[in-house]
């Protein structure tokens, strides 16, 4: 990769320079990462897995191609017909996805443009619930009990990933 | 502070602004309402030329892509960096030296740190590779101006410093005082810089406001988001 001269990060990563066989000049490599999972939060998604981004797609095209596994939560679970219409929307193929999760206000209390804006009061109710184990223990039973009256059939298997993302756990 | 970071922009060029970056964002969409039309802003939301109905707190904000003629994810936005195709970057900064390096990793050893920073984000790879980068920090303490950086996060093509006393230009390797701001005291910039920093007798001031560019500020910030670094 370009760059990094002049810095103290090389040194202090252990990063290895070495000379490009074809310019001959310095260059830093860098090892690969491989997170064993990627989290991902879609607008939509269907059974299988494909999961549609809606807007920019940040680092998620990146983290979904270097994870050994993807798990998908998506504000809505819609047929593959639909994500067929355009698939160039379609950022993350099921065969990457290893299980989907149905979530509406999955990424709350951040934002998920353009469905709903960042919940500044939830931000802060969630930051000072962290600095206490009860506290937040207490912050994610309700954001449990939120969940599970939006989508009654919460913890049920779709049809389709049901059997990989149960099945599949880490490799 | 807006108004002299958009004052250095120039029409034409290509800028990027990255995360947590709310006076850049300012700056430079005020550039584009004034002297610089044609410039090229790129933005870590995937923004190329966006037309926001107005300036979010969070310069990561989705409004910042919209209307949008493309989406320029980040990989694309390192790729066109080293090699070459962005002239400006905004980069912030923990600690800066004389020589305009910045920390923005660790205070104290980097094994056993006392404070550990929120890290360079990207800054090593574009400090480098931008063909030139404009610094801004809020204060300016001895504390971020040091003799001696705990970490050196990145190095490379610093310009300009914008501070709330003053704008620092890179001259022969070294940040010298290239103008102050109407109301600076220059014992002031002197006595919270950690290096030794010289204002000559003749510095020149940088001017006021013009009621065009205070006017354009509101416009596009109605919400006042510039104002949301300078808060104690």
């Amino acid at each position: 990769m370009a760059g990094l001269f002049g810095s103290d990060l090389p040194a202090a990563s252990g990063l290895q320079a070495v000379r490009d066989p074809y310019t001959g000049e310095q260059v830093y490599v860098v090892p690969r990462l491989q997170p064993d999972w990627a989290v991902l939060h879609a607008q939509e998604a269907d059974a299988a897995g494909n999961a549609r981004i809606y807007g920019s797609v940040f680092w998620d095209r990146v983290m979904s191609r270097a994870a050994r596994g993807v798990i998908v939560t998506a504000e809505r679970i819609v047929p593959t017909e639909e994500l067929a219409r355009r698939p160039e929307l379609t950022v993350v193929p099921s065969l990457l996805v290893r299980a989907v999760v149905e979530a509406p206000r999955g990424a709350a209390p951040c934002s998920c443009a353009p469905d709903y804006d960042i919940d500044r009061a939830g931000v802060e109710a969630y930051l000072r619930a962290c600095g206490d184990p009860a506290a937040l223990a207490a912050y994610l039973a309700a954001e449990d009990r939120t969940l599970r009256e939006a989508v009654p059939a919460v913890g049920a298997e779709h049809a389709g990933a049901a059997g990989r993302a149960v099945a599949g756990g880490a490799e | 502070m807006a108004v002299a970071m958009a004052r250095l922009l120039r029409d034409g060029e290509v800028v990027f602004q990255g995360v947590n970056s709310v006076l850049p964002m300012v700056a430079i969409n005020l550039a584009r309402r004034l002297h610089a039309p044609g410039l090229v802003y790129l933005n870590v939301s995937g923004g190329v030329d966006p037309a926001p109905r107005f300036l979010p707190e969070s310069s990561t904000d989705p409004e910042l892509a919209r209307g949008s003629a493309s989406l320029f994810n980040n990989e694309d936005f390192y790729d066109i960096c080293v090699r070459g195709g962005i002239d400006t970057a905004f980069l912030g900064a923990v600690q800066i030296d004389a020589e305009g390096r910045t920390n923005n990793s660790v205070i104290g050893d980097h094994a056993r740190p006392r404070v550990r920073l929120p890290g360079g984000g990207g800054a090593a790879m574009i400090m480098p590779t931008a063909r030139r980068v404009i610094l801004w920090r809020t204060q300016h303490t001895p504390r971020v101006f040091v003799e001696r950086l705990d970490f050196v996060t990145a190095a490379g093509n610093v310009d300009r410093v914008v501070t709330p006393l003053c704008v620092l230009q890179r001259r022969a390797g070294r940040l010298v005082v290239e103008a102050l701001f109407p109301t600076t005291a220059p014992e002031a910039v002197v006595a919270n810089t950690g290096f030794p920093l010289a204002v000559p007798p003749d510095c020149p001031r940088l001017p006021e406001p013009t009621a065009r560019e205070l006017a354009l500020l509101d416009e596009i910030d109605p919400r006042g988001v510039r104002r949301l670094e300078l808060r104690g």
